[in-house]
């Protein structure tokens, strides 16, 4: 690599630790082919760290669009706090490091063979393959959402075109109109997600259609941050916001998208907007892959993300099974750094090495104010939560706490981008 | 010019000149060692710029170590911070301190 291509990739690894990492000489030296499946959070920062560690490997991104929207955050868009362009990330600076990008589908791998097959008819062999591909809908578990159901009850679990369906239809919404949301049980992307969407819908109901109504229909008694989230929408929204439990007939077993209706056990309720959250499973490449267990998601070596099912292949991010480190932008970006390391332990002849992984997830509970999970996990033999450490924001906070924490979402934000995106 | 955390990478060893030890026997300053695993947590939030989530570029590894502790040892304290370093020894602690401070020896672009 010269100079200044050197300077430009190192520069956009700006971040903390994979800035100048120089390998050492046996490294540097192989030329493995390294192929990475999904470009999101996990998927470009593997195969950013990859080409740091290992700059004469062939490092190969394999992702459908030619941009990447962003999840984090855009629960702001959809209460109109924030434009979807400010999602919306490049991979420009994948290539200047020389990563070569395929921008096509992968639609299936053949493990004993090492390759990837593509839409267009095309094979991309591998000597490692890491796979990233995030969520996939389960189609069909909630009885009668389907993928033309998304028209008139957004998901809007996948940034993009559904955030700003979502948007619109709040905004078109009558005032005295009633918003209900279907939350699934676990495991789903981005636990606490739905309840910060909830928080910022309220907030925007609140301010702009205060005779509104926001009901969540929620297929579990317990979620994410709920002490905080519960304090905060007592405290902000206690005349918009209701939430239903499972125990409390909160577990939505049907819908109807043309009648505008989702069924619990015990009532049906009519909708004006509805966000119907589906039931989740890792990307539908692994299941082609033979990575996905009969669970929809994925088993992993902890140290390595190497599959239990199929060794020469990794999976990372919102796919895998690894709680209790959670399915968020955050994990998917460390396992990534980690697995990437792993990698180049392996190629170098080292022994995969365990570690101490952390995750912090921030919510807004309002546009400027937000809360916080911590958590701590040793992965030796498993992932394990490391007793005494992480945890939650202080319940009753300090003056400026919830602004703080809110400044430290946008760092984190701006942090998380660059180190995968550039 | 860079900041020292960004330039640890040129002091590392040569690894071909390890290659075959076991892998304690690899510099703490190495891109693969157990400190560098460590340390990957940190990056997700502490970049060049940030203000709210510290900007670590400037700072010692002393100014990390002495920092993180006080976070760890604080049994009162609930910031993100006082609640990731209680998952640390106080050994891991510094050598995630002297991972990220690394001054770089060599080679450097001007």
């Amino acid at each position: 690599m010269n100079r200044v291509s050197r300077r430009e990739a190192l520069m956009g690894l700006s971040a903390l630790g994979i800035g100048l990492l120089s390998p050492s000489r046996a490294i540097a030296q192989t030329k493995a082919r390294l192929v990475v499946v999904g470009g999101g959070f996990g998927g470009a920062s593997a195969a950013r760290m990859l080409k740091v560690l290992l700059p004469n490997s062939q490092v190969t991104l394999i992702e459908q669009n030619e941009t990447y929207t962003a999840c984090p955050f855009s629960n702001l868009v959809v209460s109109g706090e924030r434009a979807l362009g400010q999602q919306v990330f490049r991979y420009d600076a994948l290539p200047r490091m020389g990563i070569d990008i395929i921008t096509d589908r992968a639609s299936g791998v053949d493990a004993a063979n090492k390759t990837v097959s593509l839409e267009n008819g095309s094979d991309v062999p591998f000597d490692r393959l890491i796979l990233s591909p995030g969520i996939d809908f389960r189609w069909g578990a909630l009885e009668g959402y389907d993928q033309t159901s998304t028209q008139a009850m957004p998901h809007a679990w996948k940034a993009g075109e559904q955030t700003l369906r979502l948007r619109a239809q709040l905004r078109e919404m009558q005032d005295g109109g009633t918003v209900v949301m279907s939350v699934p049980a676990a495991p789903f992307r981005c636990p606490p997600g739905p309840y910060e969407r909830a928080s910022l819908i309220a907030h925007y109901l609140k301010i702009n259609k205060p005779k509104s109504k926001l009901l969540i229909l929620d297929a579990k008694d317990n979620f994410s941050k709920q002490p905080l989230f519960q304090q905060a929408w007592k405290q902000l929204y206690g005349g918009t916001l209701e939430w239903r439990g499972a125990s409390d007939d909160g577990r939505v077993s049907r819908i109807d998208a043309e009648a505008m209706t989702l069924e619990t056990d015990f009532e049906t309720f009519q909708a004006n907007v509805a966000n119907v959250i589906p039931p989740q499973q890792a990307g539908a490449i692994a299941a082609t892959a033979g990575v996905a267990n009969e669970t929809g998601w994925c088993p992993v070596n902890p140290v390595t993300f190497q599959s239990t099912l199929q060794s020469d292949i990794h999976v990372i991010g919102d796919a895998i099974i690894a709680a209790p480190m959670p399915k968020s932008a955050f994990s998917a970006n460390l396992q990534a750094k980690v697995c990437a390391t792993q990698i180049a332990r392996l190629l170098a002849g080292l022994a995969p090495a365990p570690t101490t992984l952390v995750n912090t997830c921030y919510s807004f509970v309002s546009p400027n104010s937000a809360v916080s999970i911590s958590g701590v996990y040793k992965n030796d033999g498993e992932f394990n939560s490391i007793e005494g450490a992480g945890g939650l924001s202080r319940l009753s906070p300090a003056d400026g706490d919830r602004a703080r924490e809110a400044n430290q979402a946008r760092d984190w934000f701006a942090a998380i981008t660059q180190e995968a995106f550039g | 010019m860079y900041p020292k955390y960004l330039s640890f990478g040129f002091s590392l060893l040569a690894l071909g000149a390890c290659s075959n030890d076991a892998p304690q026997a690899i510099s703490s300053s190495d891109a693969l060692s157990g400190a560098a695993l460590l340390s990957a947590s940190c990056s997700g939030c502490h970049m060049k710029g940030n203000e709210a989530l510290v900007d670590l570029s400037e700072r010692s590894a002393e100014q990390i170590e002495v920092s993180v502790l006080a976070y760890k040892r604080d049994a009162s304290g609930q910031t993100v911070m006082h609640r990731l370093a209680r998952g640390y020894s106080e050994t891991e602690i510094a050598e995630i301190a002297a991972f990220l401070a690394a001054e770089p020896t060599g080679e450097r672009d001007e």
